[in-house]
């Protein structure tokens, strides 16, 4: 009997796959189960195959792996999709009476199911996918209780007549199965605990960081997958004296940010690949005129337009380096939903307490994944908020010149200058994009310039020292192999050492959330025999990064096909890229 | 906020490098002027500048300023504003900057009518980069990089702010002091987006669009008794090519601006040490 269950509903986009997945996710999730959701959609509106995969389980989850057991297919293309995940404790759900004749192998149970006929009896056609909401729970022996309270969760707004005639299709579809097969769950115990969890994904774990953070002001440009950021944020950071602009473009996105930055307001703009190139040219501004910012990247593939709703964590260069001239900043990278929280925190103290560009990259996979979560992982009063140098009326005076004009940009020892926010008396200075003195005014004075750049790059310095730039690590701390990962791949890796394990494969691994500044891996990599780094791009430019720290070549898992890496595929990458040698370059 | 404010305390201490003669002294003097007149002081403003020779006046300027990148100025003044409701702020360029790298801001900030003013130093030239065509150069003006003319109509930005739902529309010319201070002053009274095109002349690289055209040609609507609450009148004066005018040309005067439309009246800068004290029922949503 298979520990956790692997279910997925997979139609046309607009056969609203992605509402009826996340009401089950949320049905498990009542029940005290962990889920770990994945999307696979395409770029369009209507039309073209789209699934939402639950995997569940009691006990965490946190990757998809290549199982299938339940499905339901509204098209025959999603059984097509799906038939090499599928095996003779699989089920599919499926509508006879519709027109497709469904190929369905052998060893695959079909459970052919009226859905249209059973929701249209129920109140409207529209509920066909709860009729098979049902019929899956029957096939798994899991309550439909737990479904009506996601039901309620989902339509209670829209009056008790729905809810009530949504409640009725999932028992019709549940006693059709009940009725008309004998399946005996099919072997599944779809175990429930008394555990609360909560259920979200990294945009959402970012949005609801930001708020908790404090940050008052986002101004964004819509973009696949970062503008469920936005969506988030619209109509929740009001109630906390906030506001989200829709921009007329990326260039003006980042550009109010900044403008309200300049304000003191803690803000934040979030974009993904193409929106991150119109930004490059405000980047430099935000380093040189010394303002707190959060520019979040949600990667997808690139480049150009690429795949606007494939994964890929290609922009690592971009991050890192985008931007005329030498722009210090700094690149955090959260590599599980919770961090999305918790990093996004971290990025506004950053972002204030050195007055930079703070970039917080995500990923498309992070982006959509839906996890469950006890809710104490979101401790709201663990969240600490560091402004930095801001002064008041009282201190500008420390840092007026003889002649009484505010030192915005004092050439400090740690690089760190005073804050003056707009209304705070004699403080008015002005900043500028320009090299310029203390003062902020303009100079090409060679030594001041230097005396700025240096003052400029001696925060990074300072923030170095200061702050822990570590790693989370996992798997053997003892064995000779190092795996080392960055981004939502953690998950997934998490999980491939346990298949390891079983095949008596031990490795230590490190999942990096600092890009730059970044741990210094160097004794941990000179220590160790084989060191593969795992990343969603082609070329592997974290694995550049690393050689680059460290003067040792690296191994390189790439996978590049706009799908996150899974958890059986990684433990056999890893396996295979163990027993090979380093390739000459 | 003192009320002893003089415009001289709006004035940097350091000397513009604009060439002798450049029409954005007088832009600059009137929107210091105008600020003083209004009530503002240096502590409570904010003013951003584009890039261009008329971008160099928020360095000229002394407030809370940023000096941003070519053609952006206009989203940074929309953010501070949205962030800090209680300030004044003023956004300066030139036409190059606001109607040509910067013209889909200007459109988006002229129909998002956010309470802040906007001050183009127009000279129908690239000043900075040294004489090539802008925008609003005459279809026949030869320039290094266009030696038989742009060969294009020059845009209209009065047009193109009018066309975009402006609510109030100004022009005014830099060396005619009285009338320029009173056109910006109104411009910040109004309670939306003030726009206003300054001619503010080139006297290094526009031998065409000079002090003397200027005075030679321009009619003052006030004086004509152009009423600019009179929508078709605007439309009338705005697209009439053959003339030059300055004075208020459109005013909605029930304007009502973004800030107060959205509500926003909170100075953003004011956050709790932590979360907010209710953050919790953010994370209680996904139950
Ligand atoms: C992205 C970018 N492109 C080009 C430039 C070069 N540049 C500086 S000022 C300017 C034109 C300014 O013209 P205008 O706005 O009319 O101002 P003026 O100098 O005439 O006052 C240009 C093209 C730049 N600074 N940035
Ligand atoms: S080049 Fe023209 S616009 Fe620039 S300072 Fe000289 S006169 Fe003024």
């Amino acid at each position: 009997m298979p520990a956790d269950l692997n279910w997925a509903i997979g139609g046309e986009a607009g056969d609203g796959i992605d509402s009826t997945g996340k009401i089950f996710a949320q049905a498990l999730a009542r029940a005290g189960r962990h889920v770990f959701t994945s999307k696979d959609f395409a770029s369009r509106i209507r039309g073209g195959y789209t699934a939402y995969k639950i995997r569940t389980s009691v006990d965490d989850v946190q990757s998809v792996v290549d199982r299938l057991d339940i499905l339901v297919a509204l098209t025959q293309r999603t059984i097509d999709e799906n038939l090499d995940e599928m095996h003779d404790g699989s089920a599919v759900i499926y509508d006879g009476e519709r027109s497709w004749e469904a190929e369905i192998p052998d060893e695959v149970t079909a459970v052919d199911v009226p859905l249209k006929t059973l929701a249209e009896e129920a109140g409207g056609a529209i509920m066909r996918n709860v009729v098979a909401l049902g019929a899956a729970c029957e096939i798994t022996g899991f309550d439909v209780a737990y479904l009506d309270e996601a039901l309620e969760k989902r339509f209670g707004g829209k009056g008790s007549k729905i809810v009530e005639n949504n409640k009725e299709a999932a028992r019709l579809g549940r006693d059709h199965v009940r009725e008309e097969y004998d399946l005996d769950h099919l072997g599944y115990d779809l175990e429930t605990t008394d555990e609360d969890y909560v259920l979200l994904n990294g945009n959402e774990a970012i949005g609801m960081g930001a708020i908790a953070a404090g940050c008052r002001f986002y101004a964004g440009y819509p973009i696949t997958p970062a503008t469920s950021i936005m969506e988030y944020l619209t109509g929740r950071i009001d109630d906390y004296g906030g506001h989200v602009v829709q921009a007329e473009d990326e260039l003006s996105a980042i550009n109010m940010a900044l403008g309200a930055a300049r304000g003191g307001a803690r803000s934040m703009t979030a974009t993904s690949g193409a929106g991150i190139d119109l930004m490059t040219e405000t980047f430099g501004l935000v380093a040189t005129s010394e303002t707190p910012l959060v520019i979040a990247d949600v990667q997808r593939s690139g480049p150009s337009t690429g795949m606007p709703t494939k994964q890929e964590q290609g922009d690592l260069n971009m991050v890192l380096y985008g931007g005329h001239g030498e722009v210090p900043r700094f690149v955090v990278a959260p590599t599980t939903v919770t961090e999305c929280f918790w990093k996004t925190v971290e990025a506004f103290n950053l972002a204030e307490t050195y007055q930079t560009p703070v970039f917080l990259v995500s990923d498309l996979a992070m982006s959509v994944t839906e996890q469950t979560f006890p809710p104490e992982a979101f401790d709201m009063d663990a969240v600490e908020i560091d402004r930095g140098k801001i002064v008041s009326d009282e201190e500008v005076e420390e840092w007026l010149d003889d002649e009484g004009r505010f030192r915005a940009h004092a050439a400090t020892d740690d690089g760190v200058s005073p804050r003056a926010l707009p209304g705070t008396l004699d403080g008015a200075h002005m900043s500028t994009g320009l090299e310029h003195d203390e003062l902020g005014r303009r100079t090409e004075d060679t030594d001041v310039r230097v005396q700025q750049v240096d003052k400029r790059n001696r925060k990074v310095e300072t923030a170095k020292a200061e702050e822990d730039w570590d790693y989370r690590e996992f798997g053997d701390p003892d064995a000779d192999d190092l795996v080392i990962s960055w981004g939502s791949n953690e998950g997934a890796l998490i999980e491939a050492l346990d298949l390891l394990e079983e095949r008596d494969v031990s490795v230590r691994v490190l999942s990096v959330p600092y890009l730059f500044p970044r741990p210094d891996l160097t004794e941990d990599i000179e220590a160790a025999d084989d060191v593969v780094v795992v990343e969603c791009n082609a070329t592997g430019q974290f694995a550049d990064v690393i050689e680059h720290d460290t003067l040792t070549r690296v191994k390189r898992i790439n996978k590049y096909t706009g799908i996150r890496f899974k958890a059986d595929e990684l433990a056999d990458d890893i396996e295979a890229e163990l027993s090979t040698e380093v390739p000459a370059q | 906020m003192s009320s002893d404010v003089r415009f001289t305390d709006f004035k940097s201490d350091k000397q513009p490098t604009w060439c002798p003669g450049c029409g954005d002294f007088g832009t600059m003097n009137g929107m210091m002027k105008a600020l003083a007149n209004t009530g503002n002081d240096p502590d409570n403003t904010f003013v951003v500048a584009g890039i261009g020779c008329s971008g160099k006046i928020g360095t000229y300027m002394h407030s809370y300023a940023l000096h941003g990148v070519h053609g952006r100025a206009l989203p940074v003044g929309t953010g501070v504003k949205m962030a800090r409701p209680d300030l004044e702020v003023m956004v300066a360029g030139g036409d190059g900057d606001g109607y040509s790298i910067g013209s889909g801001h200007f459109i988006h900030a002229v129909r998002r009518n956010v309470d802040m003013s906007y001050v183009v130093m127009d000279n129908r030239i690239y000043g900075l980069t040294k004489g090539q065509a802008s925008p609003t150069s005459r279809s026949d003006f030869e320039t290094s990089t266009t030696p038989e003319g742009p060969q294009q109509p020059p845009v209209n930005p009065l047009a193109l702010a009018l066309a975009s739902g402006a609510t109030f529309i100004a022009q005014s010319f830099a060396s005619d002091a009285m009338r320029h201070t009173e056109i910006v002053e109104a411009a910040i009274e109004h309670d939306g987006f003030g726009f206003v095109n300054v001619f503010s002349p080139c006297v290094t690289f526009n031998d065409v669009d000079t002090y003397d055209y200027f005075r030679d040609t321009l009619v003052d609507l006030q004086e004509e008794g152009h009423d600019p609450t009179d929508y078709e009148a605007a439309e009338e004066v705005i697209l009439d090519a053959d003339k030059e005018y300055q004075g208020i040309l459109y005013q909605d005067d029930e304007s009502v601006s973004y800030g107060e439309q959205q509500g926003l009246g909170d100075n953003m800068s004011e956050i709790p040490d932590g979360a907010p004290e209710d953050a919790m029922d953010l994370v209680r949503e996904f139950y």
